[in-house]
Order: structure tokens, then C-alpha cells, then sequence
């Protein structure tokens, strides 16, 4: 009698956690993932970023707070193109989860499925800190954030199959807003067509192929090594000859630089952002690039 | 396909005649010969055979050929009108490295070059007629198929690109020091196995280390060190090599093989993960030049907490120069001046036990605070029931603010206090006068600041206390502190060049003048290979 009260009792507490931990409990890498996953989740999951809006996402922290996240996560969503390599492995390492192992339908590969751009050829690091399968900057696409969408769309369907219409459902109205909105998006910047741009890190390839941009000048003479001055000079002169009137500079970049470079050839400084939550009251994927194509057209006008 | 099965037929004809000259007895009999030009007209006959077949066989694929040409120009010409795009998901196979999908039927039904993705030099995915377009012609497009392979809404994505293409991360690391020191005998200054240990030039740790998943239950990781000694000859340490479970219910994991303990926070670091050329005094003297390491298996366990919080409890040997503080024979069979029993294993109570349990706590999502408490129980040789008990408490601060570029700027603080009760016996056969107790102890701690990108700046204070003893005559008992300042520039993530100032101050004690000593130190570090992670 007693015990069976005790068993009672532990299965009513049991099942309130349960109910109190019904949603879907999502992990995302990158706050990009996350502002998609958050649309197509809806009140269904509870999201969770481990990378910040402003830092850099080559180099985040891998704080043990990330593992207590990761230990509990149904699905977690990465790049998978080497972005995070330098941080997420050993806190998977240690987080122990089988939901989200490699392969399992719980771990969210946004990368696949996704043509990288610049896949080099040959692989040397004399060339900088190249990623090996391309460059994985590919969220400021709109046409590529849909496939991502689409992509945790079927994921959460899988985890979670209950709700799958609702996932389903909010893709669809995901990707008819990321439609329409790209009508707007192109409007704001096909009068700049062709127009070449200069950045500090060469984030911007898939921004650039989807608005007609060239985004070929960038103040670090490789990726991840810092400018000197030689390689800045040299940057200054080509940019007074393409007539290049603005340079994209990311929060957790060297603004003195740009400023400094901006000032000795009359361009705009761009400050530009990938993650959605690094602009002011723009959290949301189609807010983000609201404001980043707002930012861009300004500067270009 | 043709010319695949003939010549594979041939290839099979002569490696065929090949194994039968090979078996076949010399011919140096009239009888063998006959029997040699027997079997050579009847693999004539064979060959002769197989050709007719053969050209039958051609003769058929030909035909088939034929048909699926007319298949395919009637498609083509479908495909030239109004009628429905290709389907493009089922046909197309993701292909390896080069992930280009081969196009159907390898005729060049579509253009095979794609403009937008050819400028960056690879070869581009046919692009698959999209949908008739709803936009109008100037209005930007909102399907791309040459940036997602898979737009229709249901199929799964296909795979075109993902990390972790090698079953084995390979990397390198090599650090190279140059010393300079007014001791001569630099080699008792300095504590750490992989220090420098003599004046000029030293490569005490060039390290190979493997990883990766060795199967759906385990991964695996290998730390091989080469050094070189002042006669620049190599020793080769497996530093570690180990396995652990990946994914056990219950927030379990274990772990096995050769491996650091988990004693503290620099025990476990390789040491090009620290933030000075040497260890710390009490790490070498309380654990041993080489920290506390060695074969055995670990369990932890996260507990289920709102906050990160890990319990672990290694069981190792604990024998030899790695387990120093325990079965440990020293040098020359001699330890703090005792002739070393070889006290044989004759249970579970003469290994080595390392508990901890660590924990970690946010301020902030800048501030991240890491500590824990270990200890380290086990039998040492100085006499046949002697023991040793060690315990440390670790903290490690963390700030970086919320737009930190390259990982820059930082402040990071890490302390480390330790106390050791080791019982020293009196030897083998009671050679020794007197049994001991040695209470010695010490902490270190550290700021570093990285104030710049790819530079930074940081101190350090150490202090090992040793009981001095009127009878034991060791020069590694001696006490001491050191304050150390070091400036590193990192070029890169996979280089650095530091250099260190160390001012150390040995106390005078019963056997032992103190003494002051000054040396400089400039660390070159580079590695190649696979992306190393970092651990908090």
C-alpha cells in the first residue's frame, strides 16, 4: 500500500515534469539557426543560442554552462561546415546526449543540402584559416535561410511527429514571407547591381551572389589573420580605383580600421551584422535582413 | 562497359596463365612438355570461346545502346517543349568529396557549368529547370537551385557538403624553447618534464595526436610526445591514449586506457595549452615532472543539475615516473633519499584513486566561473605500507566580452593550491633511519590579459612549501616561490612566440643554501594538421 502510494507519487511527479518540459527542447549553435528555428517551432519549442548576436562565431567559449544545455537538448542545430570546429566538439564530447549523435534525426546539419561557395581547391593554411568544405557564412542568404528552415522543419516533424503539421505549416509561412520579402530585399538593392563592396572577413560571398554584389576586397590579406599595414595601403588603392563606396564591418571586428580606411577613400562604414539580435529591435531572420539590407542600401545611395 | 568485360576477361586469361606456370613442374621432361602443349591448345580453345561469346555479348549491348539513344532523343526534344521539368531529386546521387551530382544518365541533357559558382573554381551541379516563374523578369528570383540542392518541400535535404571527412583528425604540435639562466644546473630549476631543461635551445614536447570516433559507441584520442634530450637523442611518451564512451544513459561516461587524471586543472593540459612555457612548482614536485597520469578507467557522472556540475572518480596504476607521488621506484631505486620497495599490486587498494568534482556558474554571458576540488589517494614504495594523499582546489575566471573578436579581448584567472601528506617509510629492509610524514603544500596563480588581438600579457606567483626534513637529503625538497611575466603574440591560431621571465628564490634549508636564480625563456609553438578544439 505504501509503496504503491510511493510509486503514485513519483509517477504523478514524473509525469508533471514531463508536461513541464513538453517542448521541444532545441539548442541551436549560432543565433541565425536559432531566430529560424524559433519561427518554425513556434510555441512548440523552447530555443536556446550558445554563440552571441555580436562575437565572433569562429572563436566562442566553450563554457561548461553549454554542456548542462546540450545534455538535455531534443535537437541541435549546427552549421556543420567547420564554423564552429573550434569549440562545439568537445562539449558533444562531454554533453553525452544520444539524441543529438551524428546522424540521429535530432542533429540538424544546416550546411546540408547547401552548394558551399569557395570550396578551395587545394587546402593550405599559408592561405589563412580556410574551411576545408567551403565558406560557412551562408545564412545571409534568404534563398539558402529557407532551405535551413525547410530543413528544421523536417527535423522537429521527426522528433516531434505530433506537431508536425504545425512545423510544417510555419515553414510554408516562412518561406512566403522570405518570398515576398525578397521582392522588397531586391527593390532596396538591384540599383546597386554589379556594384563591388569591401569587408573585413570575407563573410559576405553568399549576401553578395544573392544581391549582385562583389565582395572580393577584404581588410584581412587572409581570413582570420589581422590587416597590416601594407596589405591595408594596398586595400585603400584598390578601393579609390573599383570606386568601392562601402566596407561591411561586423560587431566583433576592428571598427578603428575600417573607420580609418573608410576616411582615406571616402566610403561608408557598413555596420553590418550575421546573426540576427546584433541590430537593435531586429531579432527575427526577416528583421535581421531588413536592417542589414537597409544598412547596405543607405550606405550605397 | 564493353571494354571493361573484355579486358577484364583478359586480365582474367592471364592471371589464369600466370598461376599455372607458376604451379606447373619445371618442363624438364618430354612428358611435361607434351602435357604443357596440351593444356596451351586447350586454353586456345577456351580463348577462342570466350571471344565468340564475347562478340555476341557486344553485339547485343549495341543494340541496347541504340534503343536507349532513341529513348533519350525523344526526351530531349520532350524536354526542348513545353513539357514538365525533369524531376531532379531521385535521379541525382550525392556524390563524395566534390559533391556534384552526377547528371541523369550522363548525357549532357543541361548546361554542366553554372557562372555564379564557377568563379570560386568548382565544378557546378547542372541547374535543374525551376518552376515556371511567378516573378516578374527583373524582380529577384526566389528560388536558386544552384545554391540548395533540394527545394521541393518533403524529400530529405541531400547531402552536398558536411564536416568530418577523414575517419582520423591528424595534427602536429611542436614547441621549441631557448633558455637562458643564471643556474647552470637549470635542469633542477625548472620542475616540468617538457620545460626547458637546459640552457640554448630545447624541444621538449613534439606531440602527434589522433582522434575520432572509432565506432557508434566510442571515441578515441592519442597524445604521442617526442622529446629531445640535451644529447639530442629521442624518447617517445604516450602521453595519452584513450577511449570514452559517447553516449551512455544517465549522464554516464567512461572512459579507459592511458590518460591524465582528472586532478585539478593543469594536470590535465597539454603544455601548449598553457599560458607559461613551465609548470607550475607544485605540479612538478607534488605530482612529478610528467603530472599525474597513467593507465586506468574513469567514470563521471554530470549531475542533473541547473548548473554545470561533474563528479569523476578515476581508478589508475599509479606506478612509475607518471604516478611520481606513489609506486614510484625514483631514480636509482632511491626516492626522498629511501632505497624503493617494488611493492607488487595485491589488490584494488594499492591503485591509485582520484576523485573530483567540478563545477561552473555564468555571470553574465560574459563571466564564467570554473572550479573544482580532486584528490588522489594511494600506497607509495618508500616502505611497505607508506601512503600518499594529495588534494588540490582549482578555480578558473573567465571574461570576454559580448563582441570579442578572434577570441580577444580576455582576462583569465586560474589558481591552484595543493597539499600533499606523503608517508615516507624507511626503505627497503628498514635501510632507512627514520619513517617520515611530509606535510608539503604550495598554490600558484595566474592573470593573463589578452589586450590586443593576437597578444597577451600575463603573471604569475608560485609557492611550494616543503617540510624540511633534518634527515632526508633531496634537492627536490627544497621550498621556494617564483614570479613569472610572460608576452605572447599569437600570428595565428596555429603559432605563437612567447617570452618568459622566471625570478626564482630557493629557501635555505637543513641541507641546502638558498639561492636566486634568473632565466629567460622564448617559446616557438606551431602546429599543422586537423582544427584543434578547446576545451574551457
Amino acid at each position: 500500500m505504501k509503496i504503491r502510494s510511493i510509486i503514485l507519487s513519483f509517477a504523478i511527479t514524473a509525469a508533471f515534469l514531463q508536461s513541464a518540459h513538453a517542448k521541444l527542447n532545441v539548442v541551436a549553435t549560432l543565433p541565425d539557426y536559432a531566430a529560424v528555428a524559433r519561427e518554425i517551432g513556434g510555441d512548440k519549442v523552447e530555443v536556446t543560442a550558445l554563440a552571441k548576436p555580436t562575437e565572433d562565431p569562429h572563436f566562442v567559449d566553450a563554457r561548461p554552462s553549454f554542456v548542462v544545455k546540450l545534455r538535455t537538448a531534443d535537437v541541435l542545430i549546427e552549421g556543420g561546415a567547420e564554423l564552429e570546429v573550434g569549440w562545439l566538439p568537445p562539449l558533444l564530447q562531454n554533453a553525452r546526449n544520444e539524441k543529438i549523435e551524428s546522424g540521429k534525426p535530432g542533429r540538424v546539419m544546416a550546411s546540408q543540402g547547401i552548394r558551399l561557395l569557395d570550396v578551395p581547391a587545394t587546402l593550405s593554411r599559408a592561405a589563412g584559416d580556410v574551411h576545408a568544405s567551403g565558406n560557412p557564412h551562408f545564412m545571409v542568404d534568404p534563398i539558402i535561410a529557407k532551405a535551413v528552415a525547410q530543413h528544421i522543419a523536417q527535423a522537429f516533424a521527426t522528433v516531434d511527429p505530433a506537431n508536425a503539421a504545425g512545423y510544417q505549416a510555419n515553414y510554408a509561412k516562412f518561406e512566403a514571407t522570405i518570398n515576398a520579402k525578397l521582392q522588397d530585399w531586391g527593390r532596396a538593392l538591384l540599383p546597386y547591381k554589379g556594384q563591388p563592396l569591401a569587408a573585413y572577413h570575407d563573410s559576405w560571398v553568399y549576401f553578395a551572389h544573392r544581391f549582385g554584389f562583389t565582395i572580393e576586397t577584404f581588410l584581412e590579406p587572409k581570413p582570420g589573420i589581422p590587416p597590416s599595414p601594407s596589405h591595408l595601403a594596398e586595400v585603400i588603392g584598390k578601393m579609390k580605383t573599383d570606386h568601392i563606396k562601402a566596407i561591411l564591418v561586423e560587431p566583433y571586428q576592428n571598427r578603428k580600421i575600417a573607420v580609418k580606411v573608410a576616411s582615406s577613400t571616402g566610403a561608408h562604414v557598413v555596420d553590418a551584422a550575421q546573426f540576427p539580435g546584433a541590430f537593435p529591435n531586429a531579432d527575427s531572420y526577416s528583421a535581421h535582413i531588413d536592417a542589414l539590407v537597409g544598412r547596405v542600401a543607405a550606405a550605397l545611395k | 562497359m564493353n571494354f571493361f568485360k573484355i579486358s577484364s576477361a583478359l586480365a582474367l586469361v592471364a592471371s589464369t596463365s600466370i598461376a599455372l606456370a607458376q604451379n606447373a613442374p619445371a618442363p624438364n621432361s618430354p612428358t611435361d612438355v607434351q602435357l604443357l602443349q596440351k593444356q596451351m591448345l586447350e586454353m586456345q580453345a577456351g580463348i577462342q570461346q570466350m571471344q565468340a561469346q564475347h562478340a555476341q555479348e557486344i553485339e547485343a549491348l549495341k543494340a541496347q545502346v541504340a534503343v536507349q539513344q532513341k529513348a533519350l532523343d525523344e526526351f530531349k526534344n520532350m524536354a526542348g517543349s513545353s513539357a514538365p521539368p525533369l524531376p531532379a531529386g531521385p535521379a541525382q546521387t550525392a556524390s563524395t568529396a566534390g559533391a556534384i551530382p552526377a547528371s541523369p544518365a550522363g548525357a549532357p541533357l543541361f548546361p554542366t557549368t553554372d557562372s555564379s559558382v564557377l568563379a570560386t573554381g568548382s565544378t557546378a551541379i547542372a541547374p535543374v529547370p525551376s518552376a515556371p516563374s511567378v516573378t516578374a523578369p527583373d524582380a529577384i528570383p526566389t528560388i536558386d537551385t544552384s545554391v540548395v540542392a533540394a527545394p521541393t518541400l518533403g524529400g530529405s535535404p541531400i547531402t552536398l557538403a558536411g564536416g568530418g571527412k577523414t575517419y582520423l583528425n591528424i595534427s602536429l604540435d611542436v614547441l621549441i624553447n631557448a633558455a637562458i639562466s643564471t643556474a647552470r644546473d637549470l635542469e633542477t630549476i625548472e620542475v616540468g618534464d617538457h620545460d626547458p631543461i637546459h640552457r640554448g635551445f630545447n624541444a621538449r614536447n613534439t606531440e602527434l595526436v589522433f582522434d575520432g570516433a572509432v565506432d557508434p559507441y566510442f571515441e578515441a584520442t592519442a597524445n604521442i610526445v617526442f622529446k629531445l634530450d640535451p644529447q639530442n637523442e629521442t624518447s617517445v611518451e604516450v602521453e595519452e591514449a584513450f577511449a570514452q564512451t559517447t553516449s551512455l544513459p544517465w549522464n554516464l561516461q567512461v572512459k579507459g586506457g592511458q590518460f591524465f587524471s582528472p586532478f585539478g586543472r593543469i594536470n590535465s593540459m597539454h603544455p601548449h595549452t598553457w599560458d607559461f612555457i613551465d609548470a607550475p612548482l607544485v605540479h612538478g614536485r607534488l605530482l612529478g615532472p610528467d603530472g599525474l597520469r597513467g593507465v586506468g578507467a574513469q567514470v563521471s557522472w554530470i549531475v542533473p543539475t541547473p548548473w554545470y556540475s561533474q563528479i569523476m572518480l578515476a581508478v589508475q596504476n599509479g606506478e612509475g615516473s607518471t604516478g611520481f607521488s606513489f609506486r614510484n621506484r625514483g631514480t636509482g631505486d632511491t626516492f626522498y633519499g629511501r632505497e624503493t620497495i617494488d611493492r607488487q599490486l595485491r589488490g584494488v587498494q594499492d591503485l591509485v584513486f582520484v576523485p573530483r568534482w567540478e563545477s561552473s556558474f555564468d555571470f553574465g554571458g560574459t563571466k564564467t566561473l570554473l572550479t573544482g576540488v580532486s584528490a588522489a589517494f594511494g600506497p607509495n614504495d618508500t616502505g611497505p605500507t607508506s601512503h600518499t594523499q594529495i588534494y588540490v582546489a582549482d578555480a578558473f575566471y573567465k571574461w570576454k566580452p559580448a563582441n570579442a573578436g578572434g577570441g580577444w579581448p580576455y582576462v583569465k584567472w586560474q589558481t591552484e593550491a595543493m597539499y600533499r601528506r606523503f608517508q615516507a617509510g624507511r626503505g627497503l629492509d628498514d635501510s632507512f633511519p627514520v619513517g617520515e610524514t611530509f606535510n608539503d603544500w604550495g598554490a600558484y596563480s595566474q592573470v593573463i590579459w589578452g589586450f590586443k588581438t593576437g597578444w597577451s600579457a600575463g603573471v604569475r606567483g608560485d609557492y611550494l612549501h616543503m617540510s624540511d626534513s633534518q634527515v632526508t637529503d633531496d634537492p627536490e625538497r627544497q621550498s621556494r616561490w617564483r614570479l613569472s611575466a610572460d608576452l605572447t603574440w599569437f600570428p595565428s591560431e596555429f603559432s605563437k612566440l612567447r617570452l618568459q621571465y622566471n625570478h626564482d628564490f630557493l629557501e635555505a634549508s637543513h641541507f641546502l643554501d638558498g639561492r636566486d636564480v634568473d632565466s629567460v625563456f622564448l617559446q616557438f609553438e606551431f602546429a599543422l594538421g586537423a582544427h584543434g578544439a578547446h576545451k574551457f
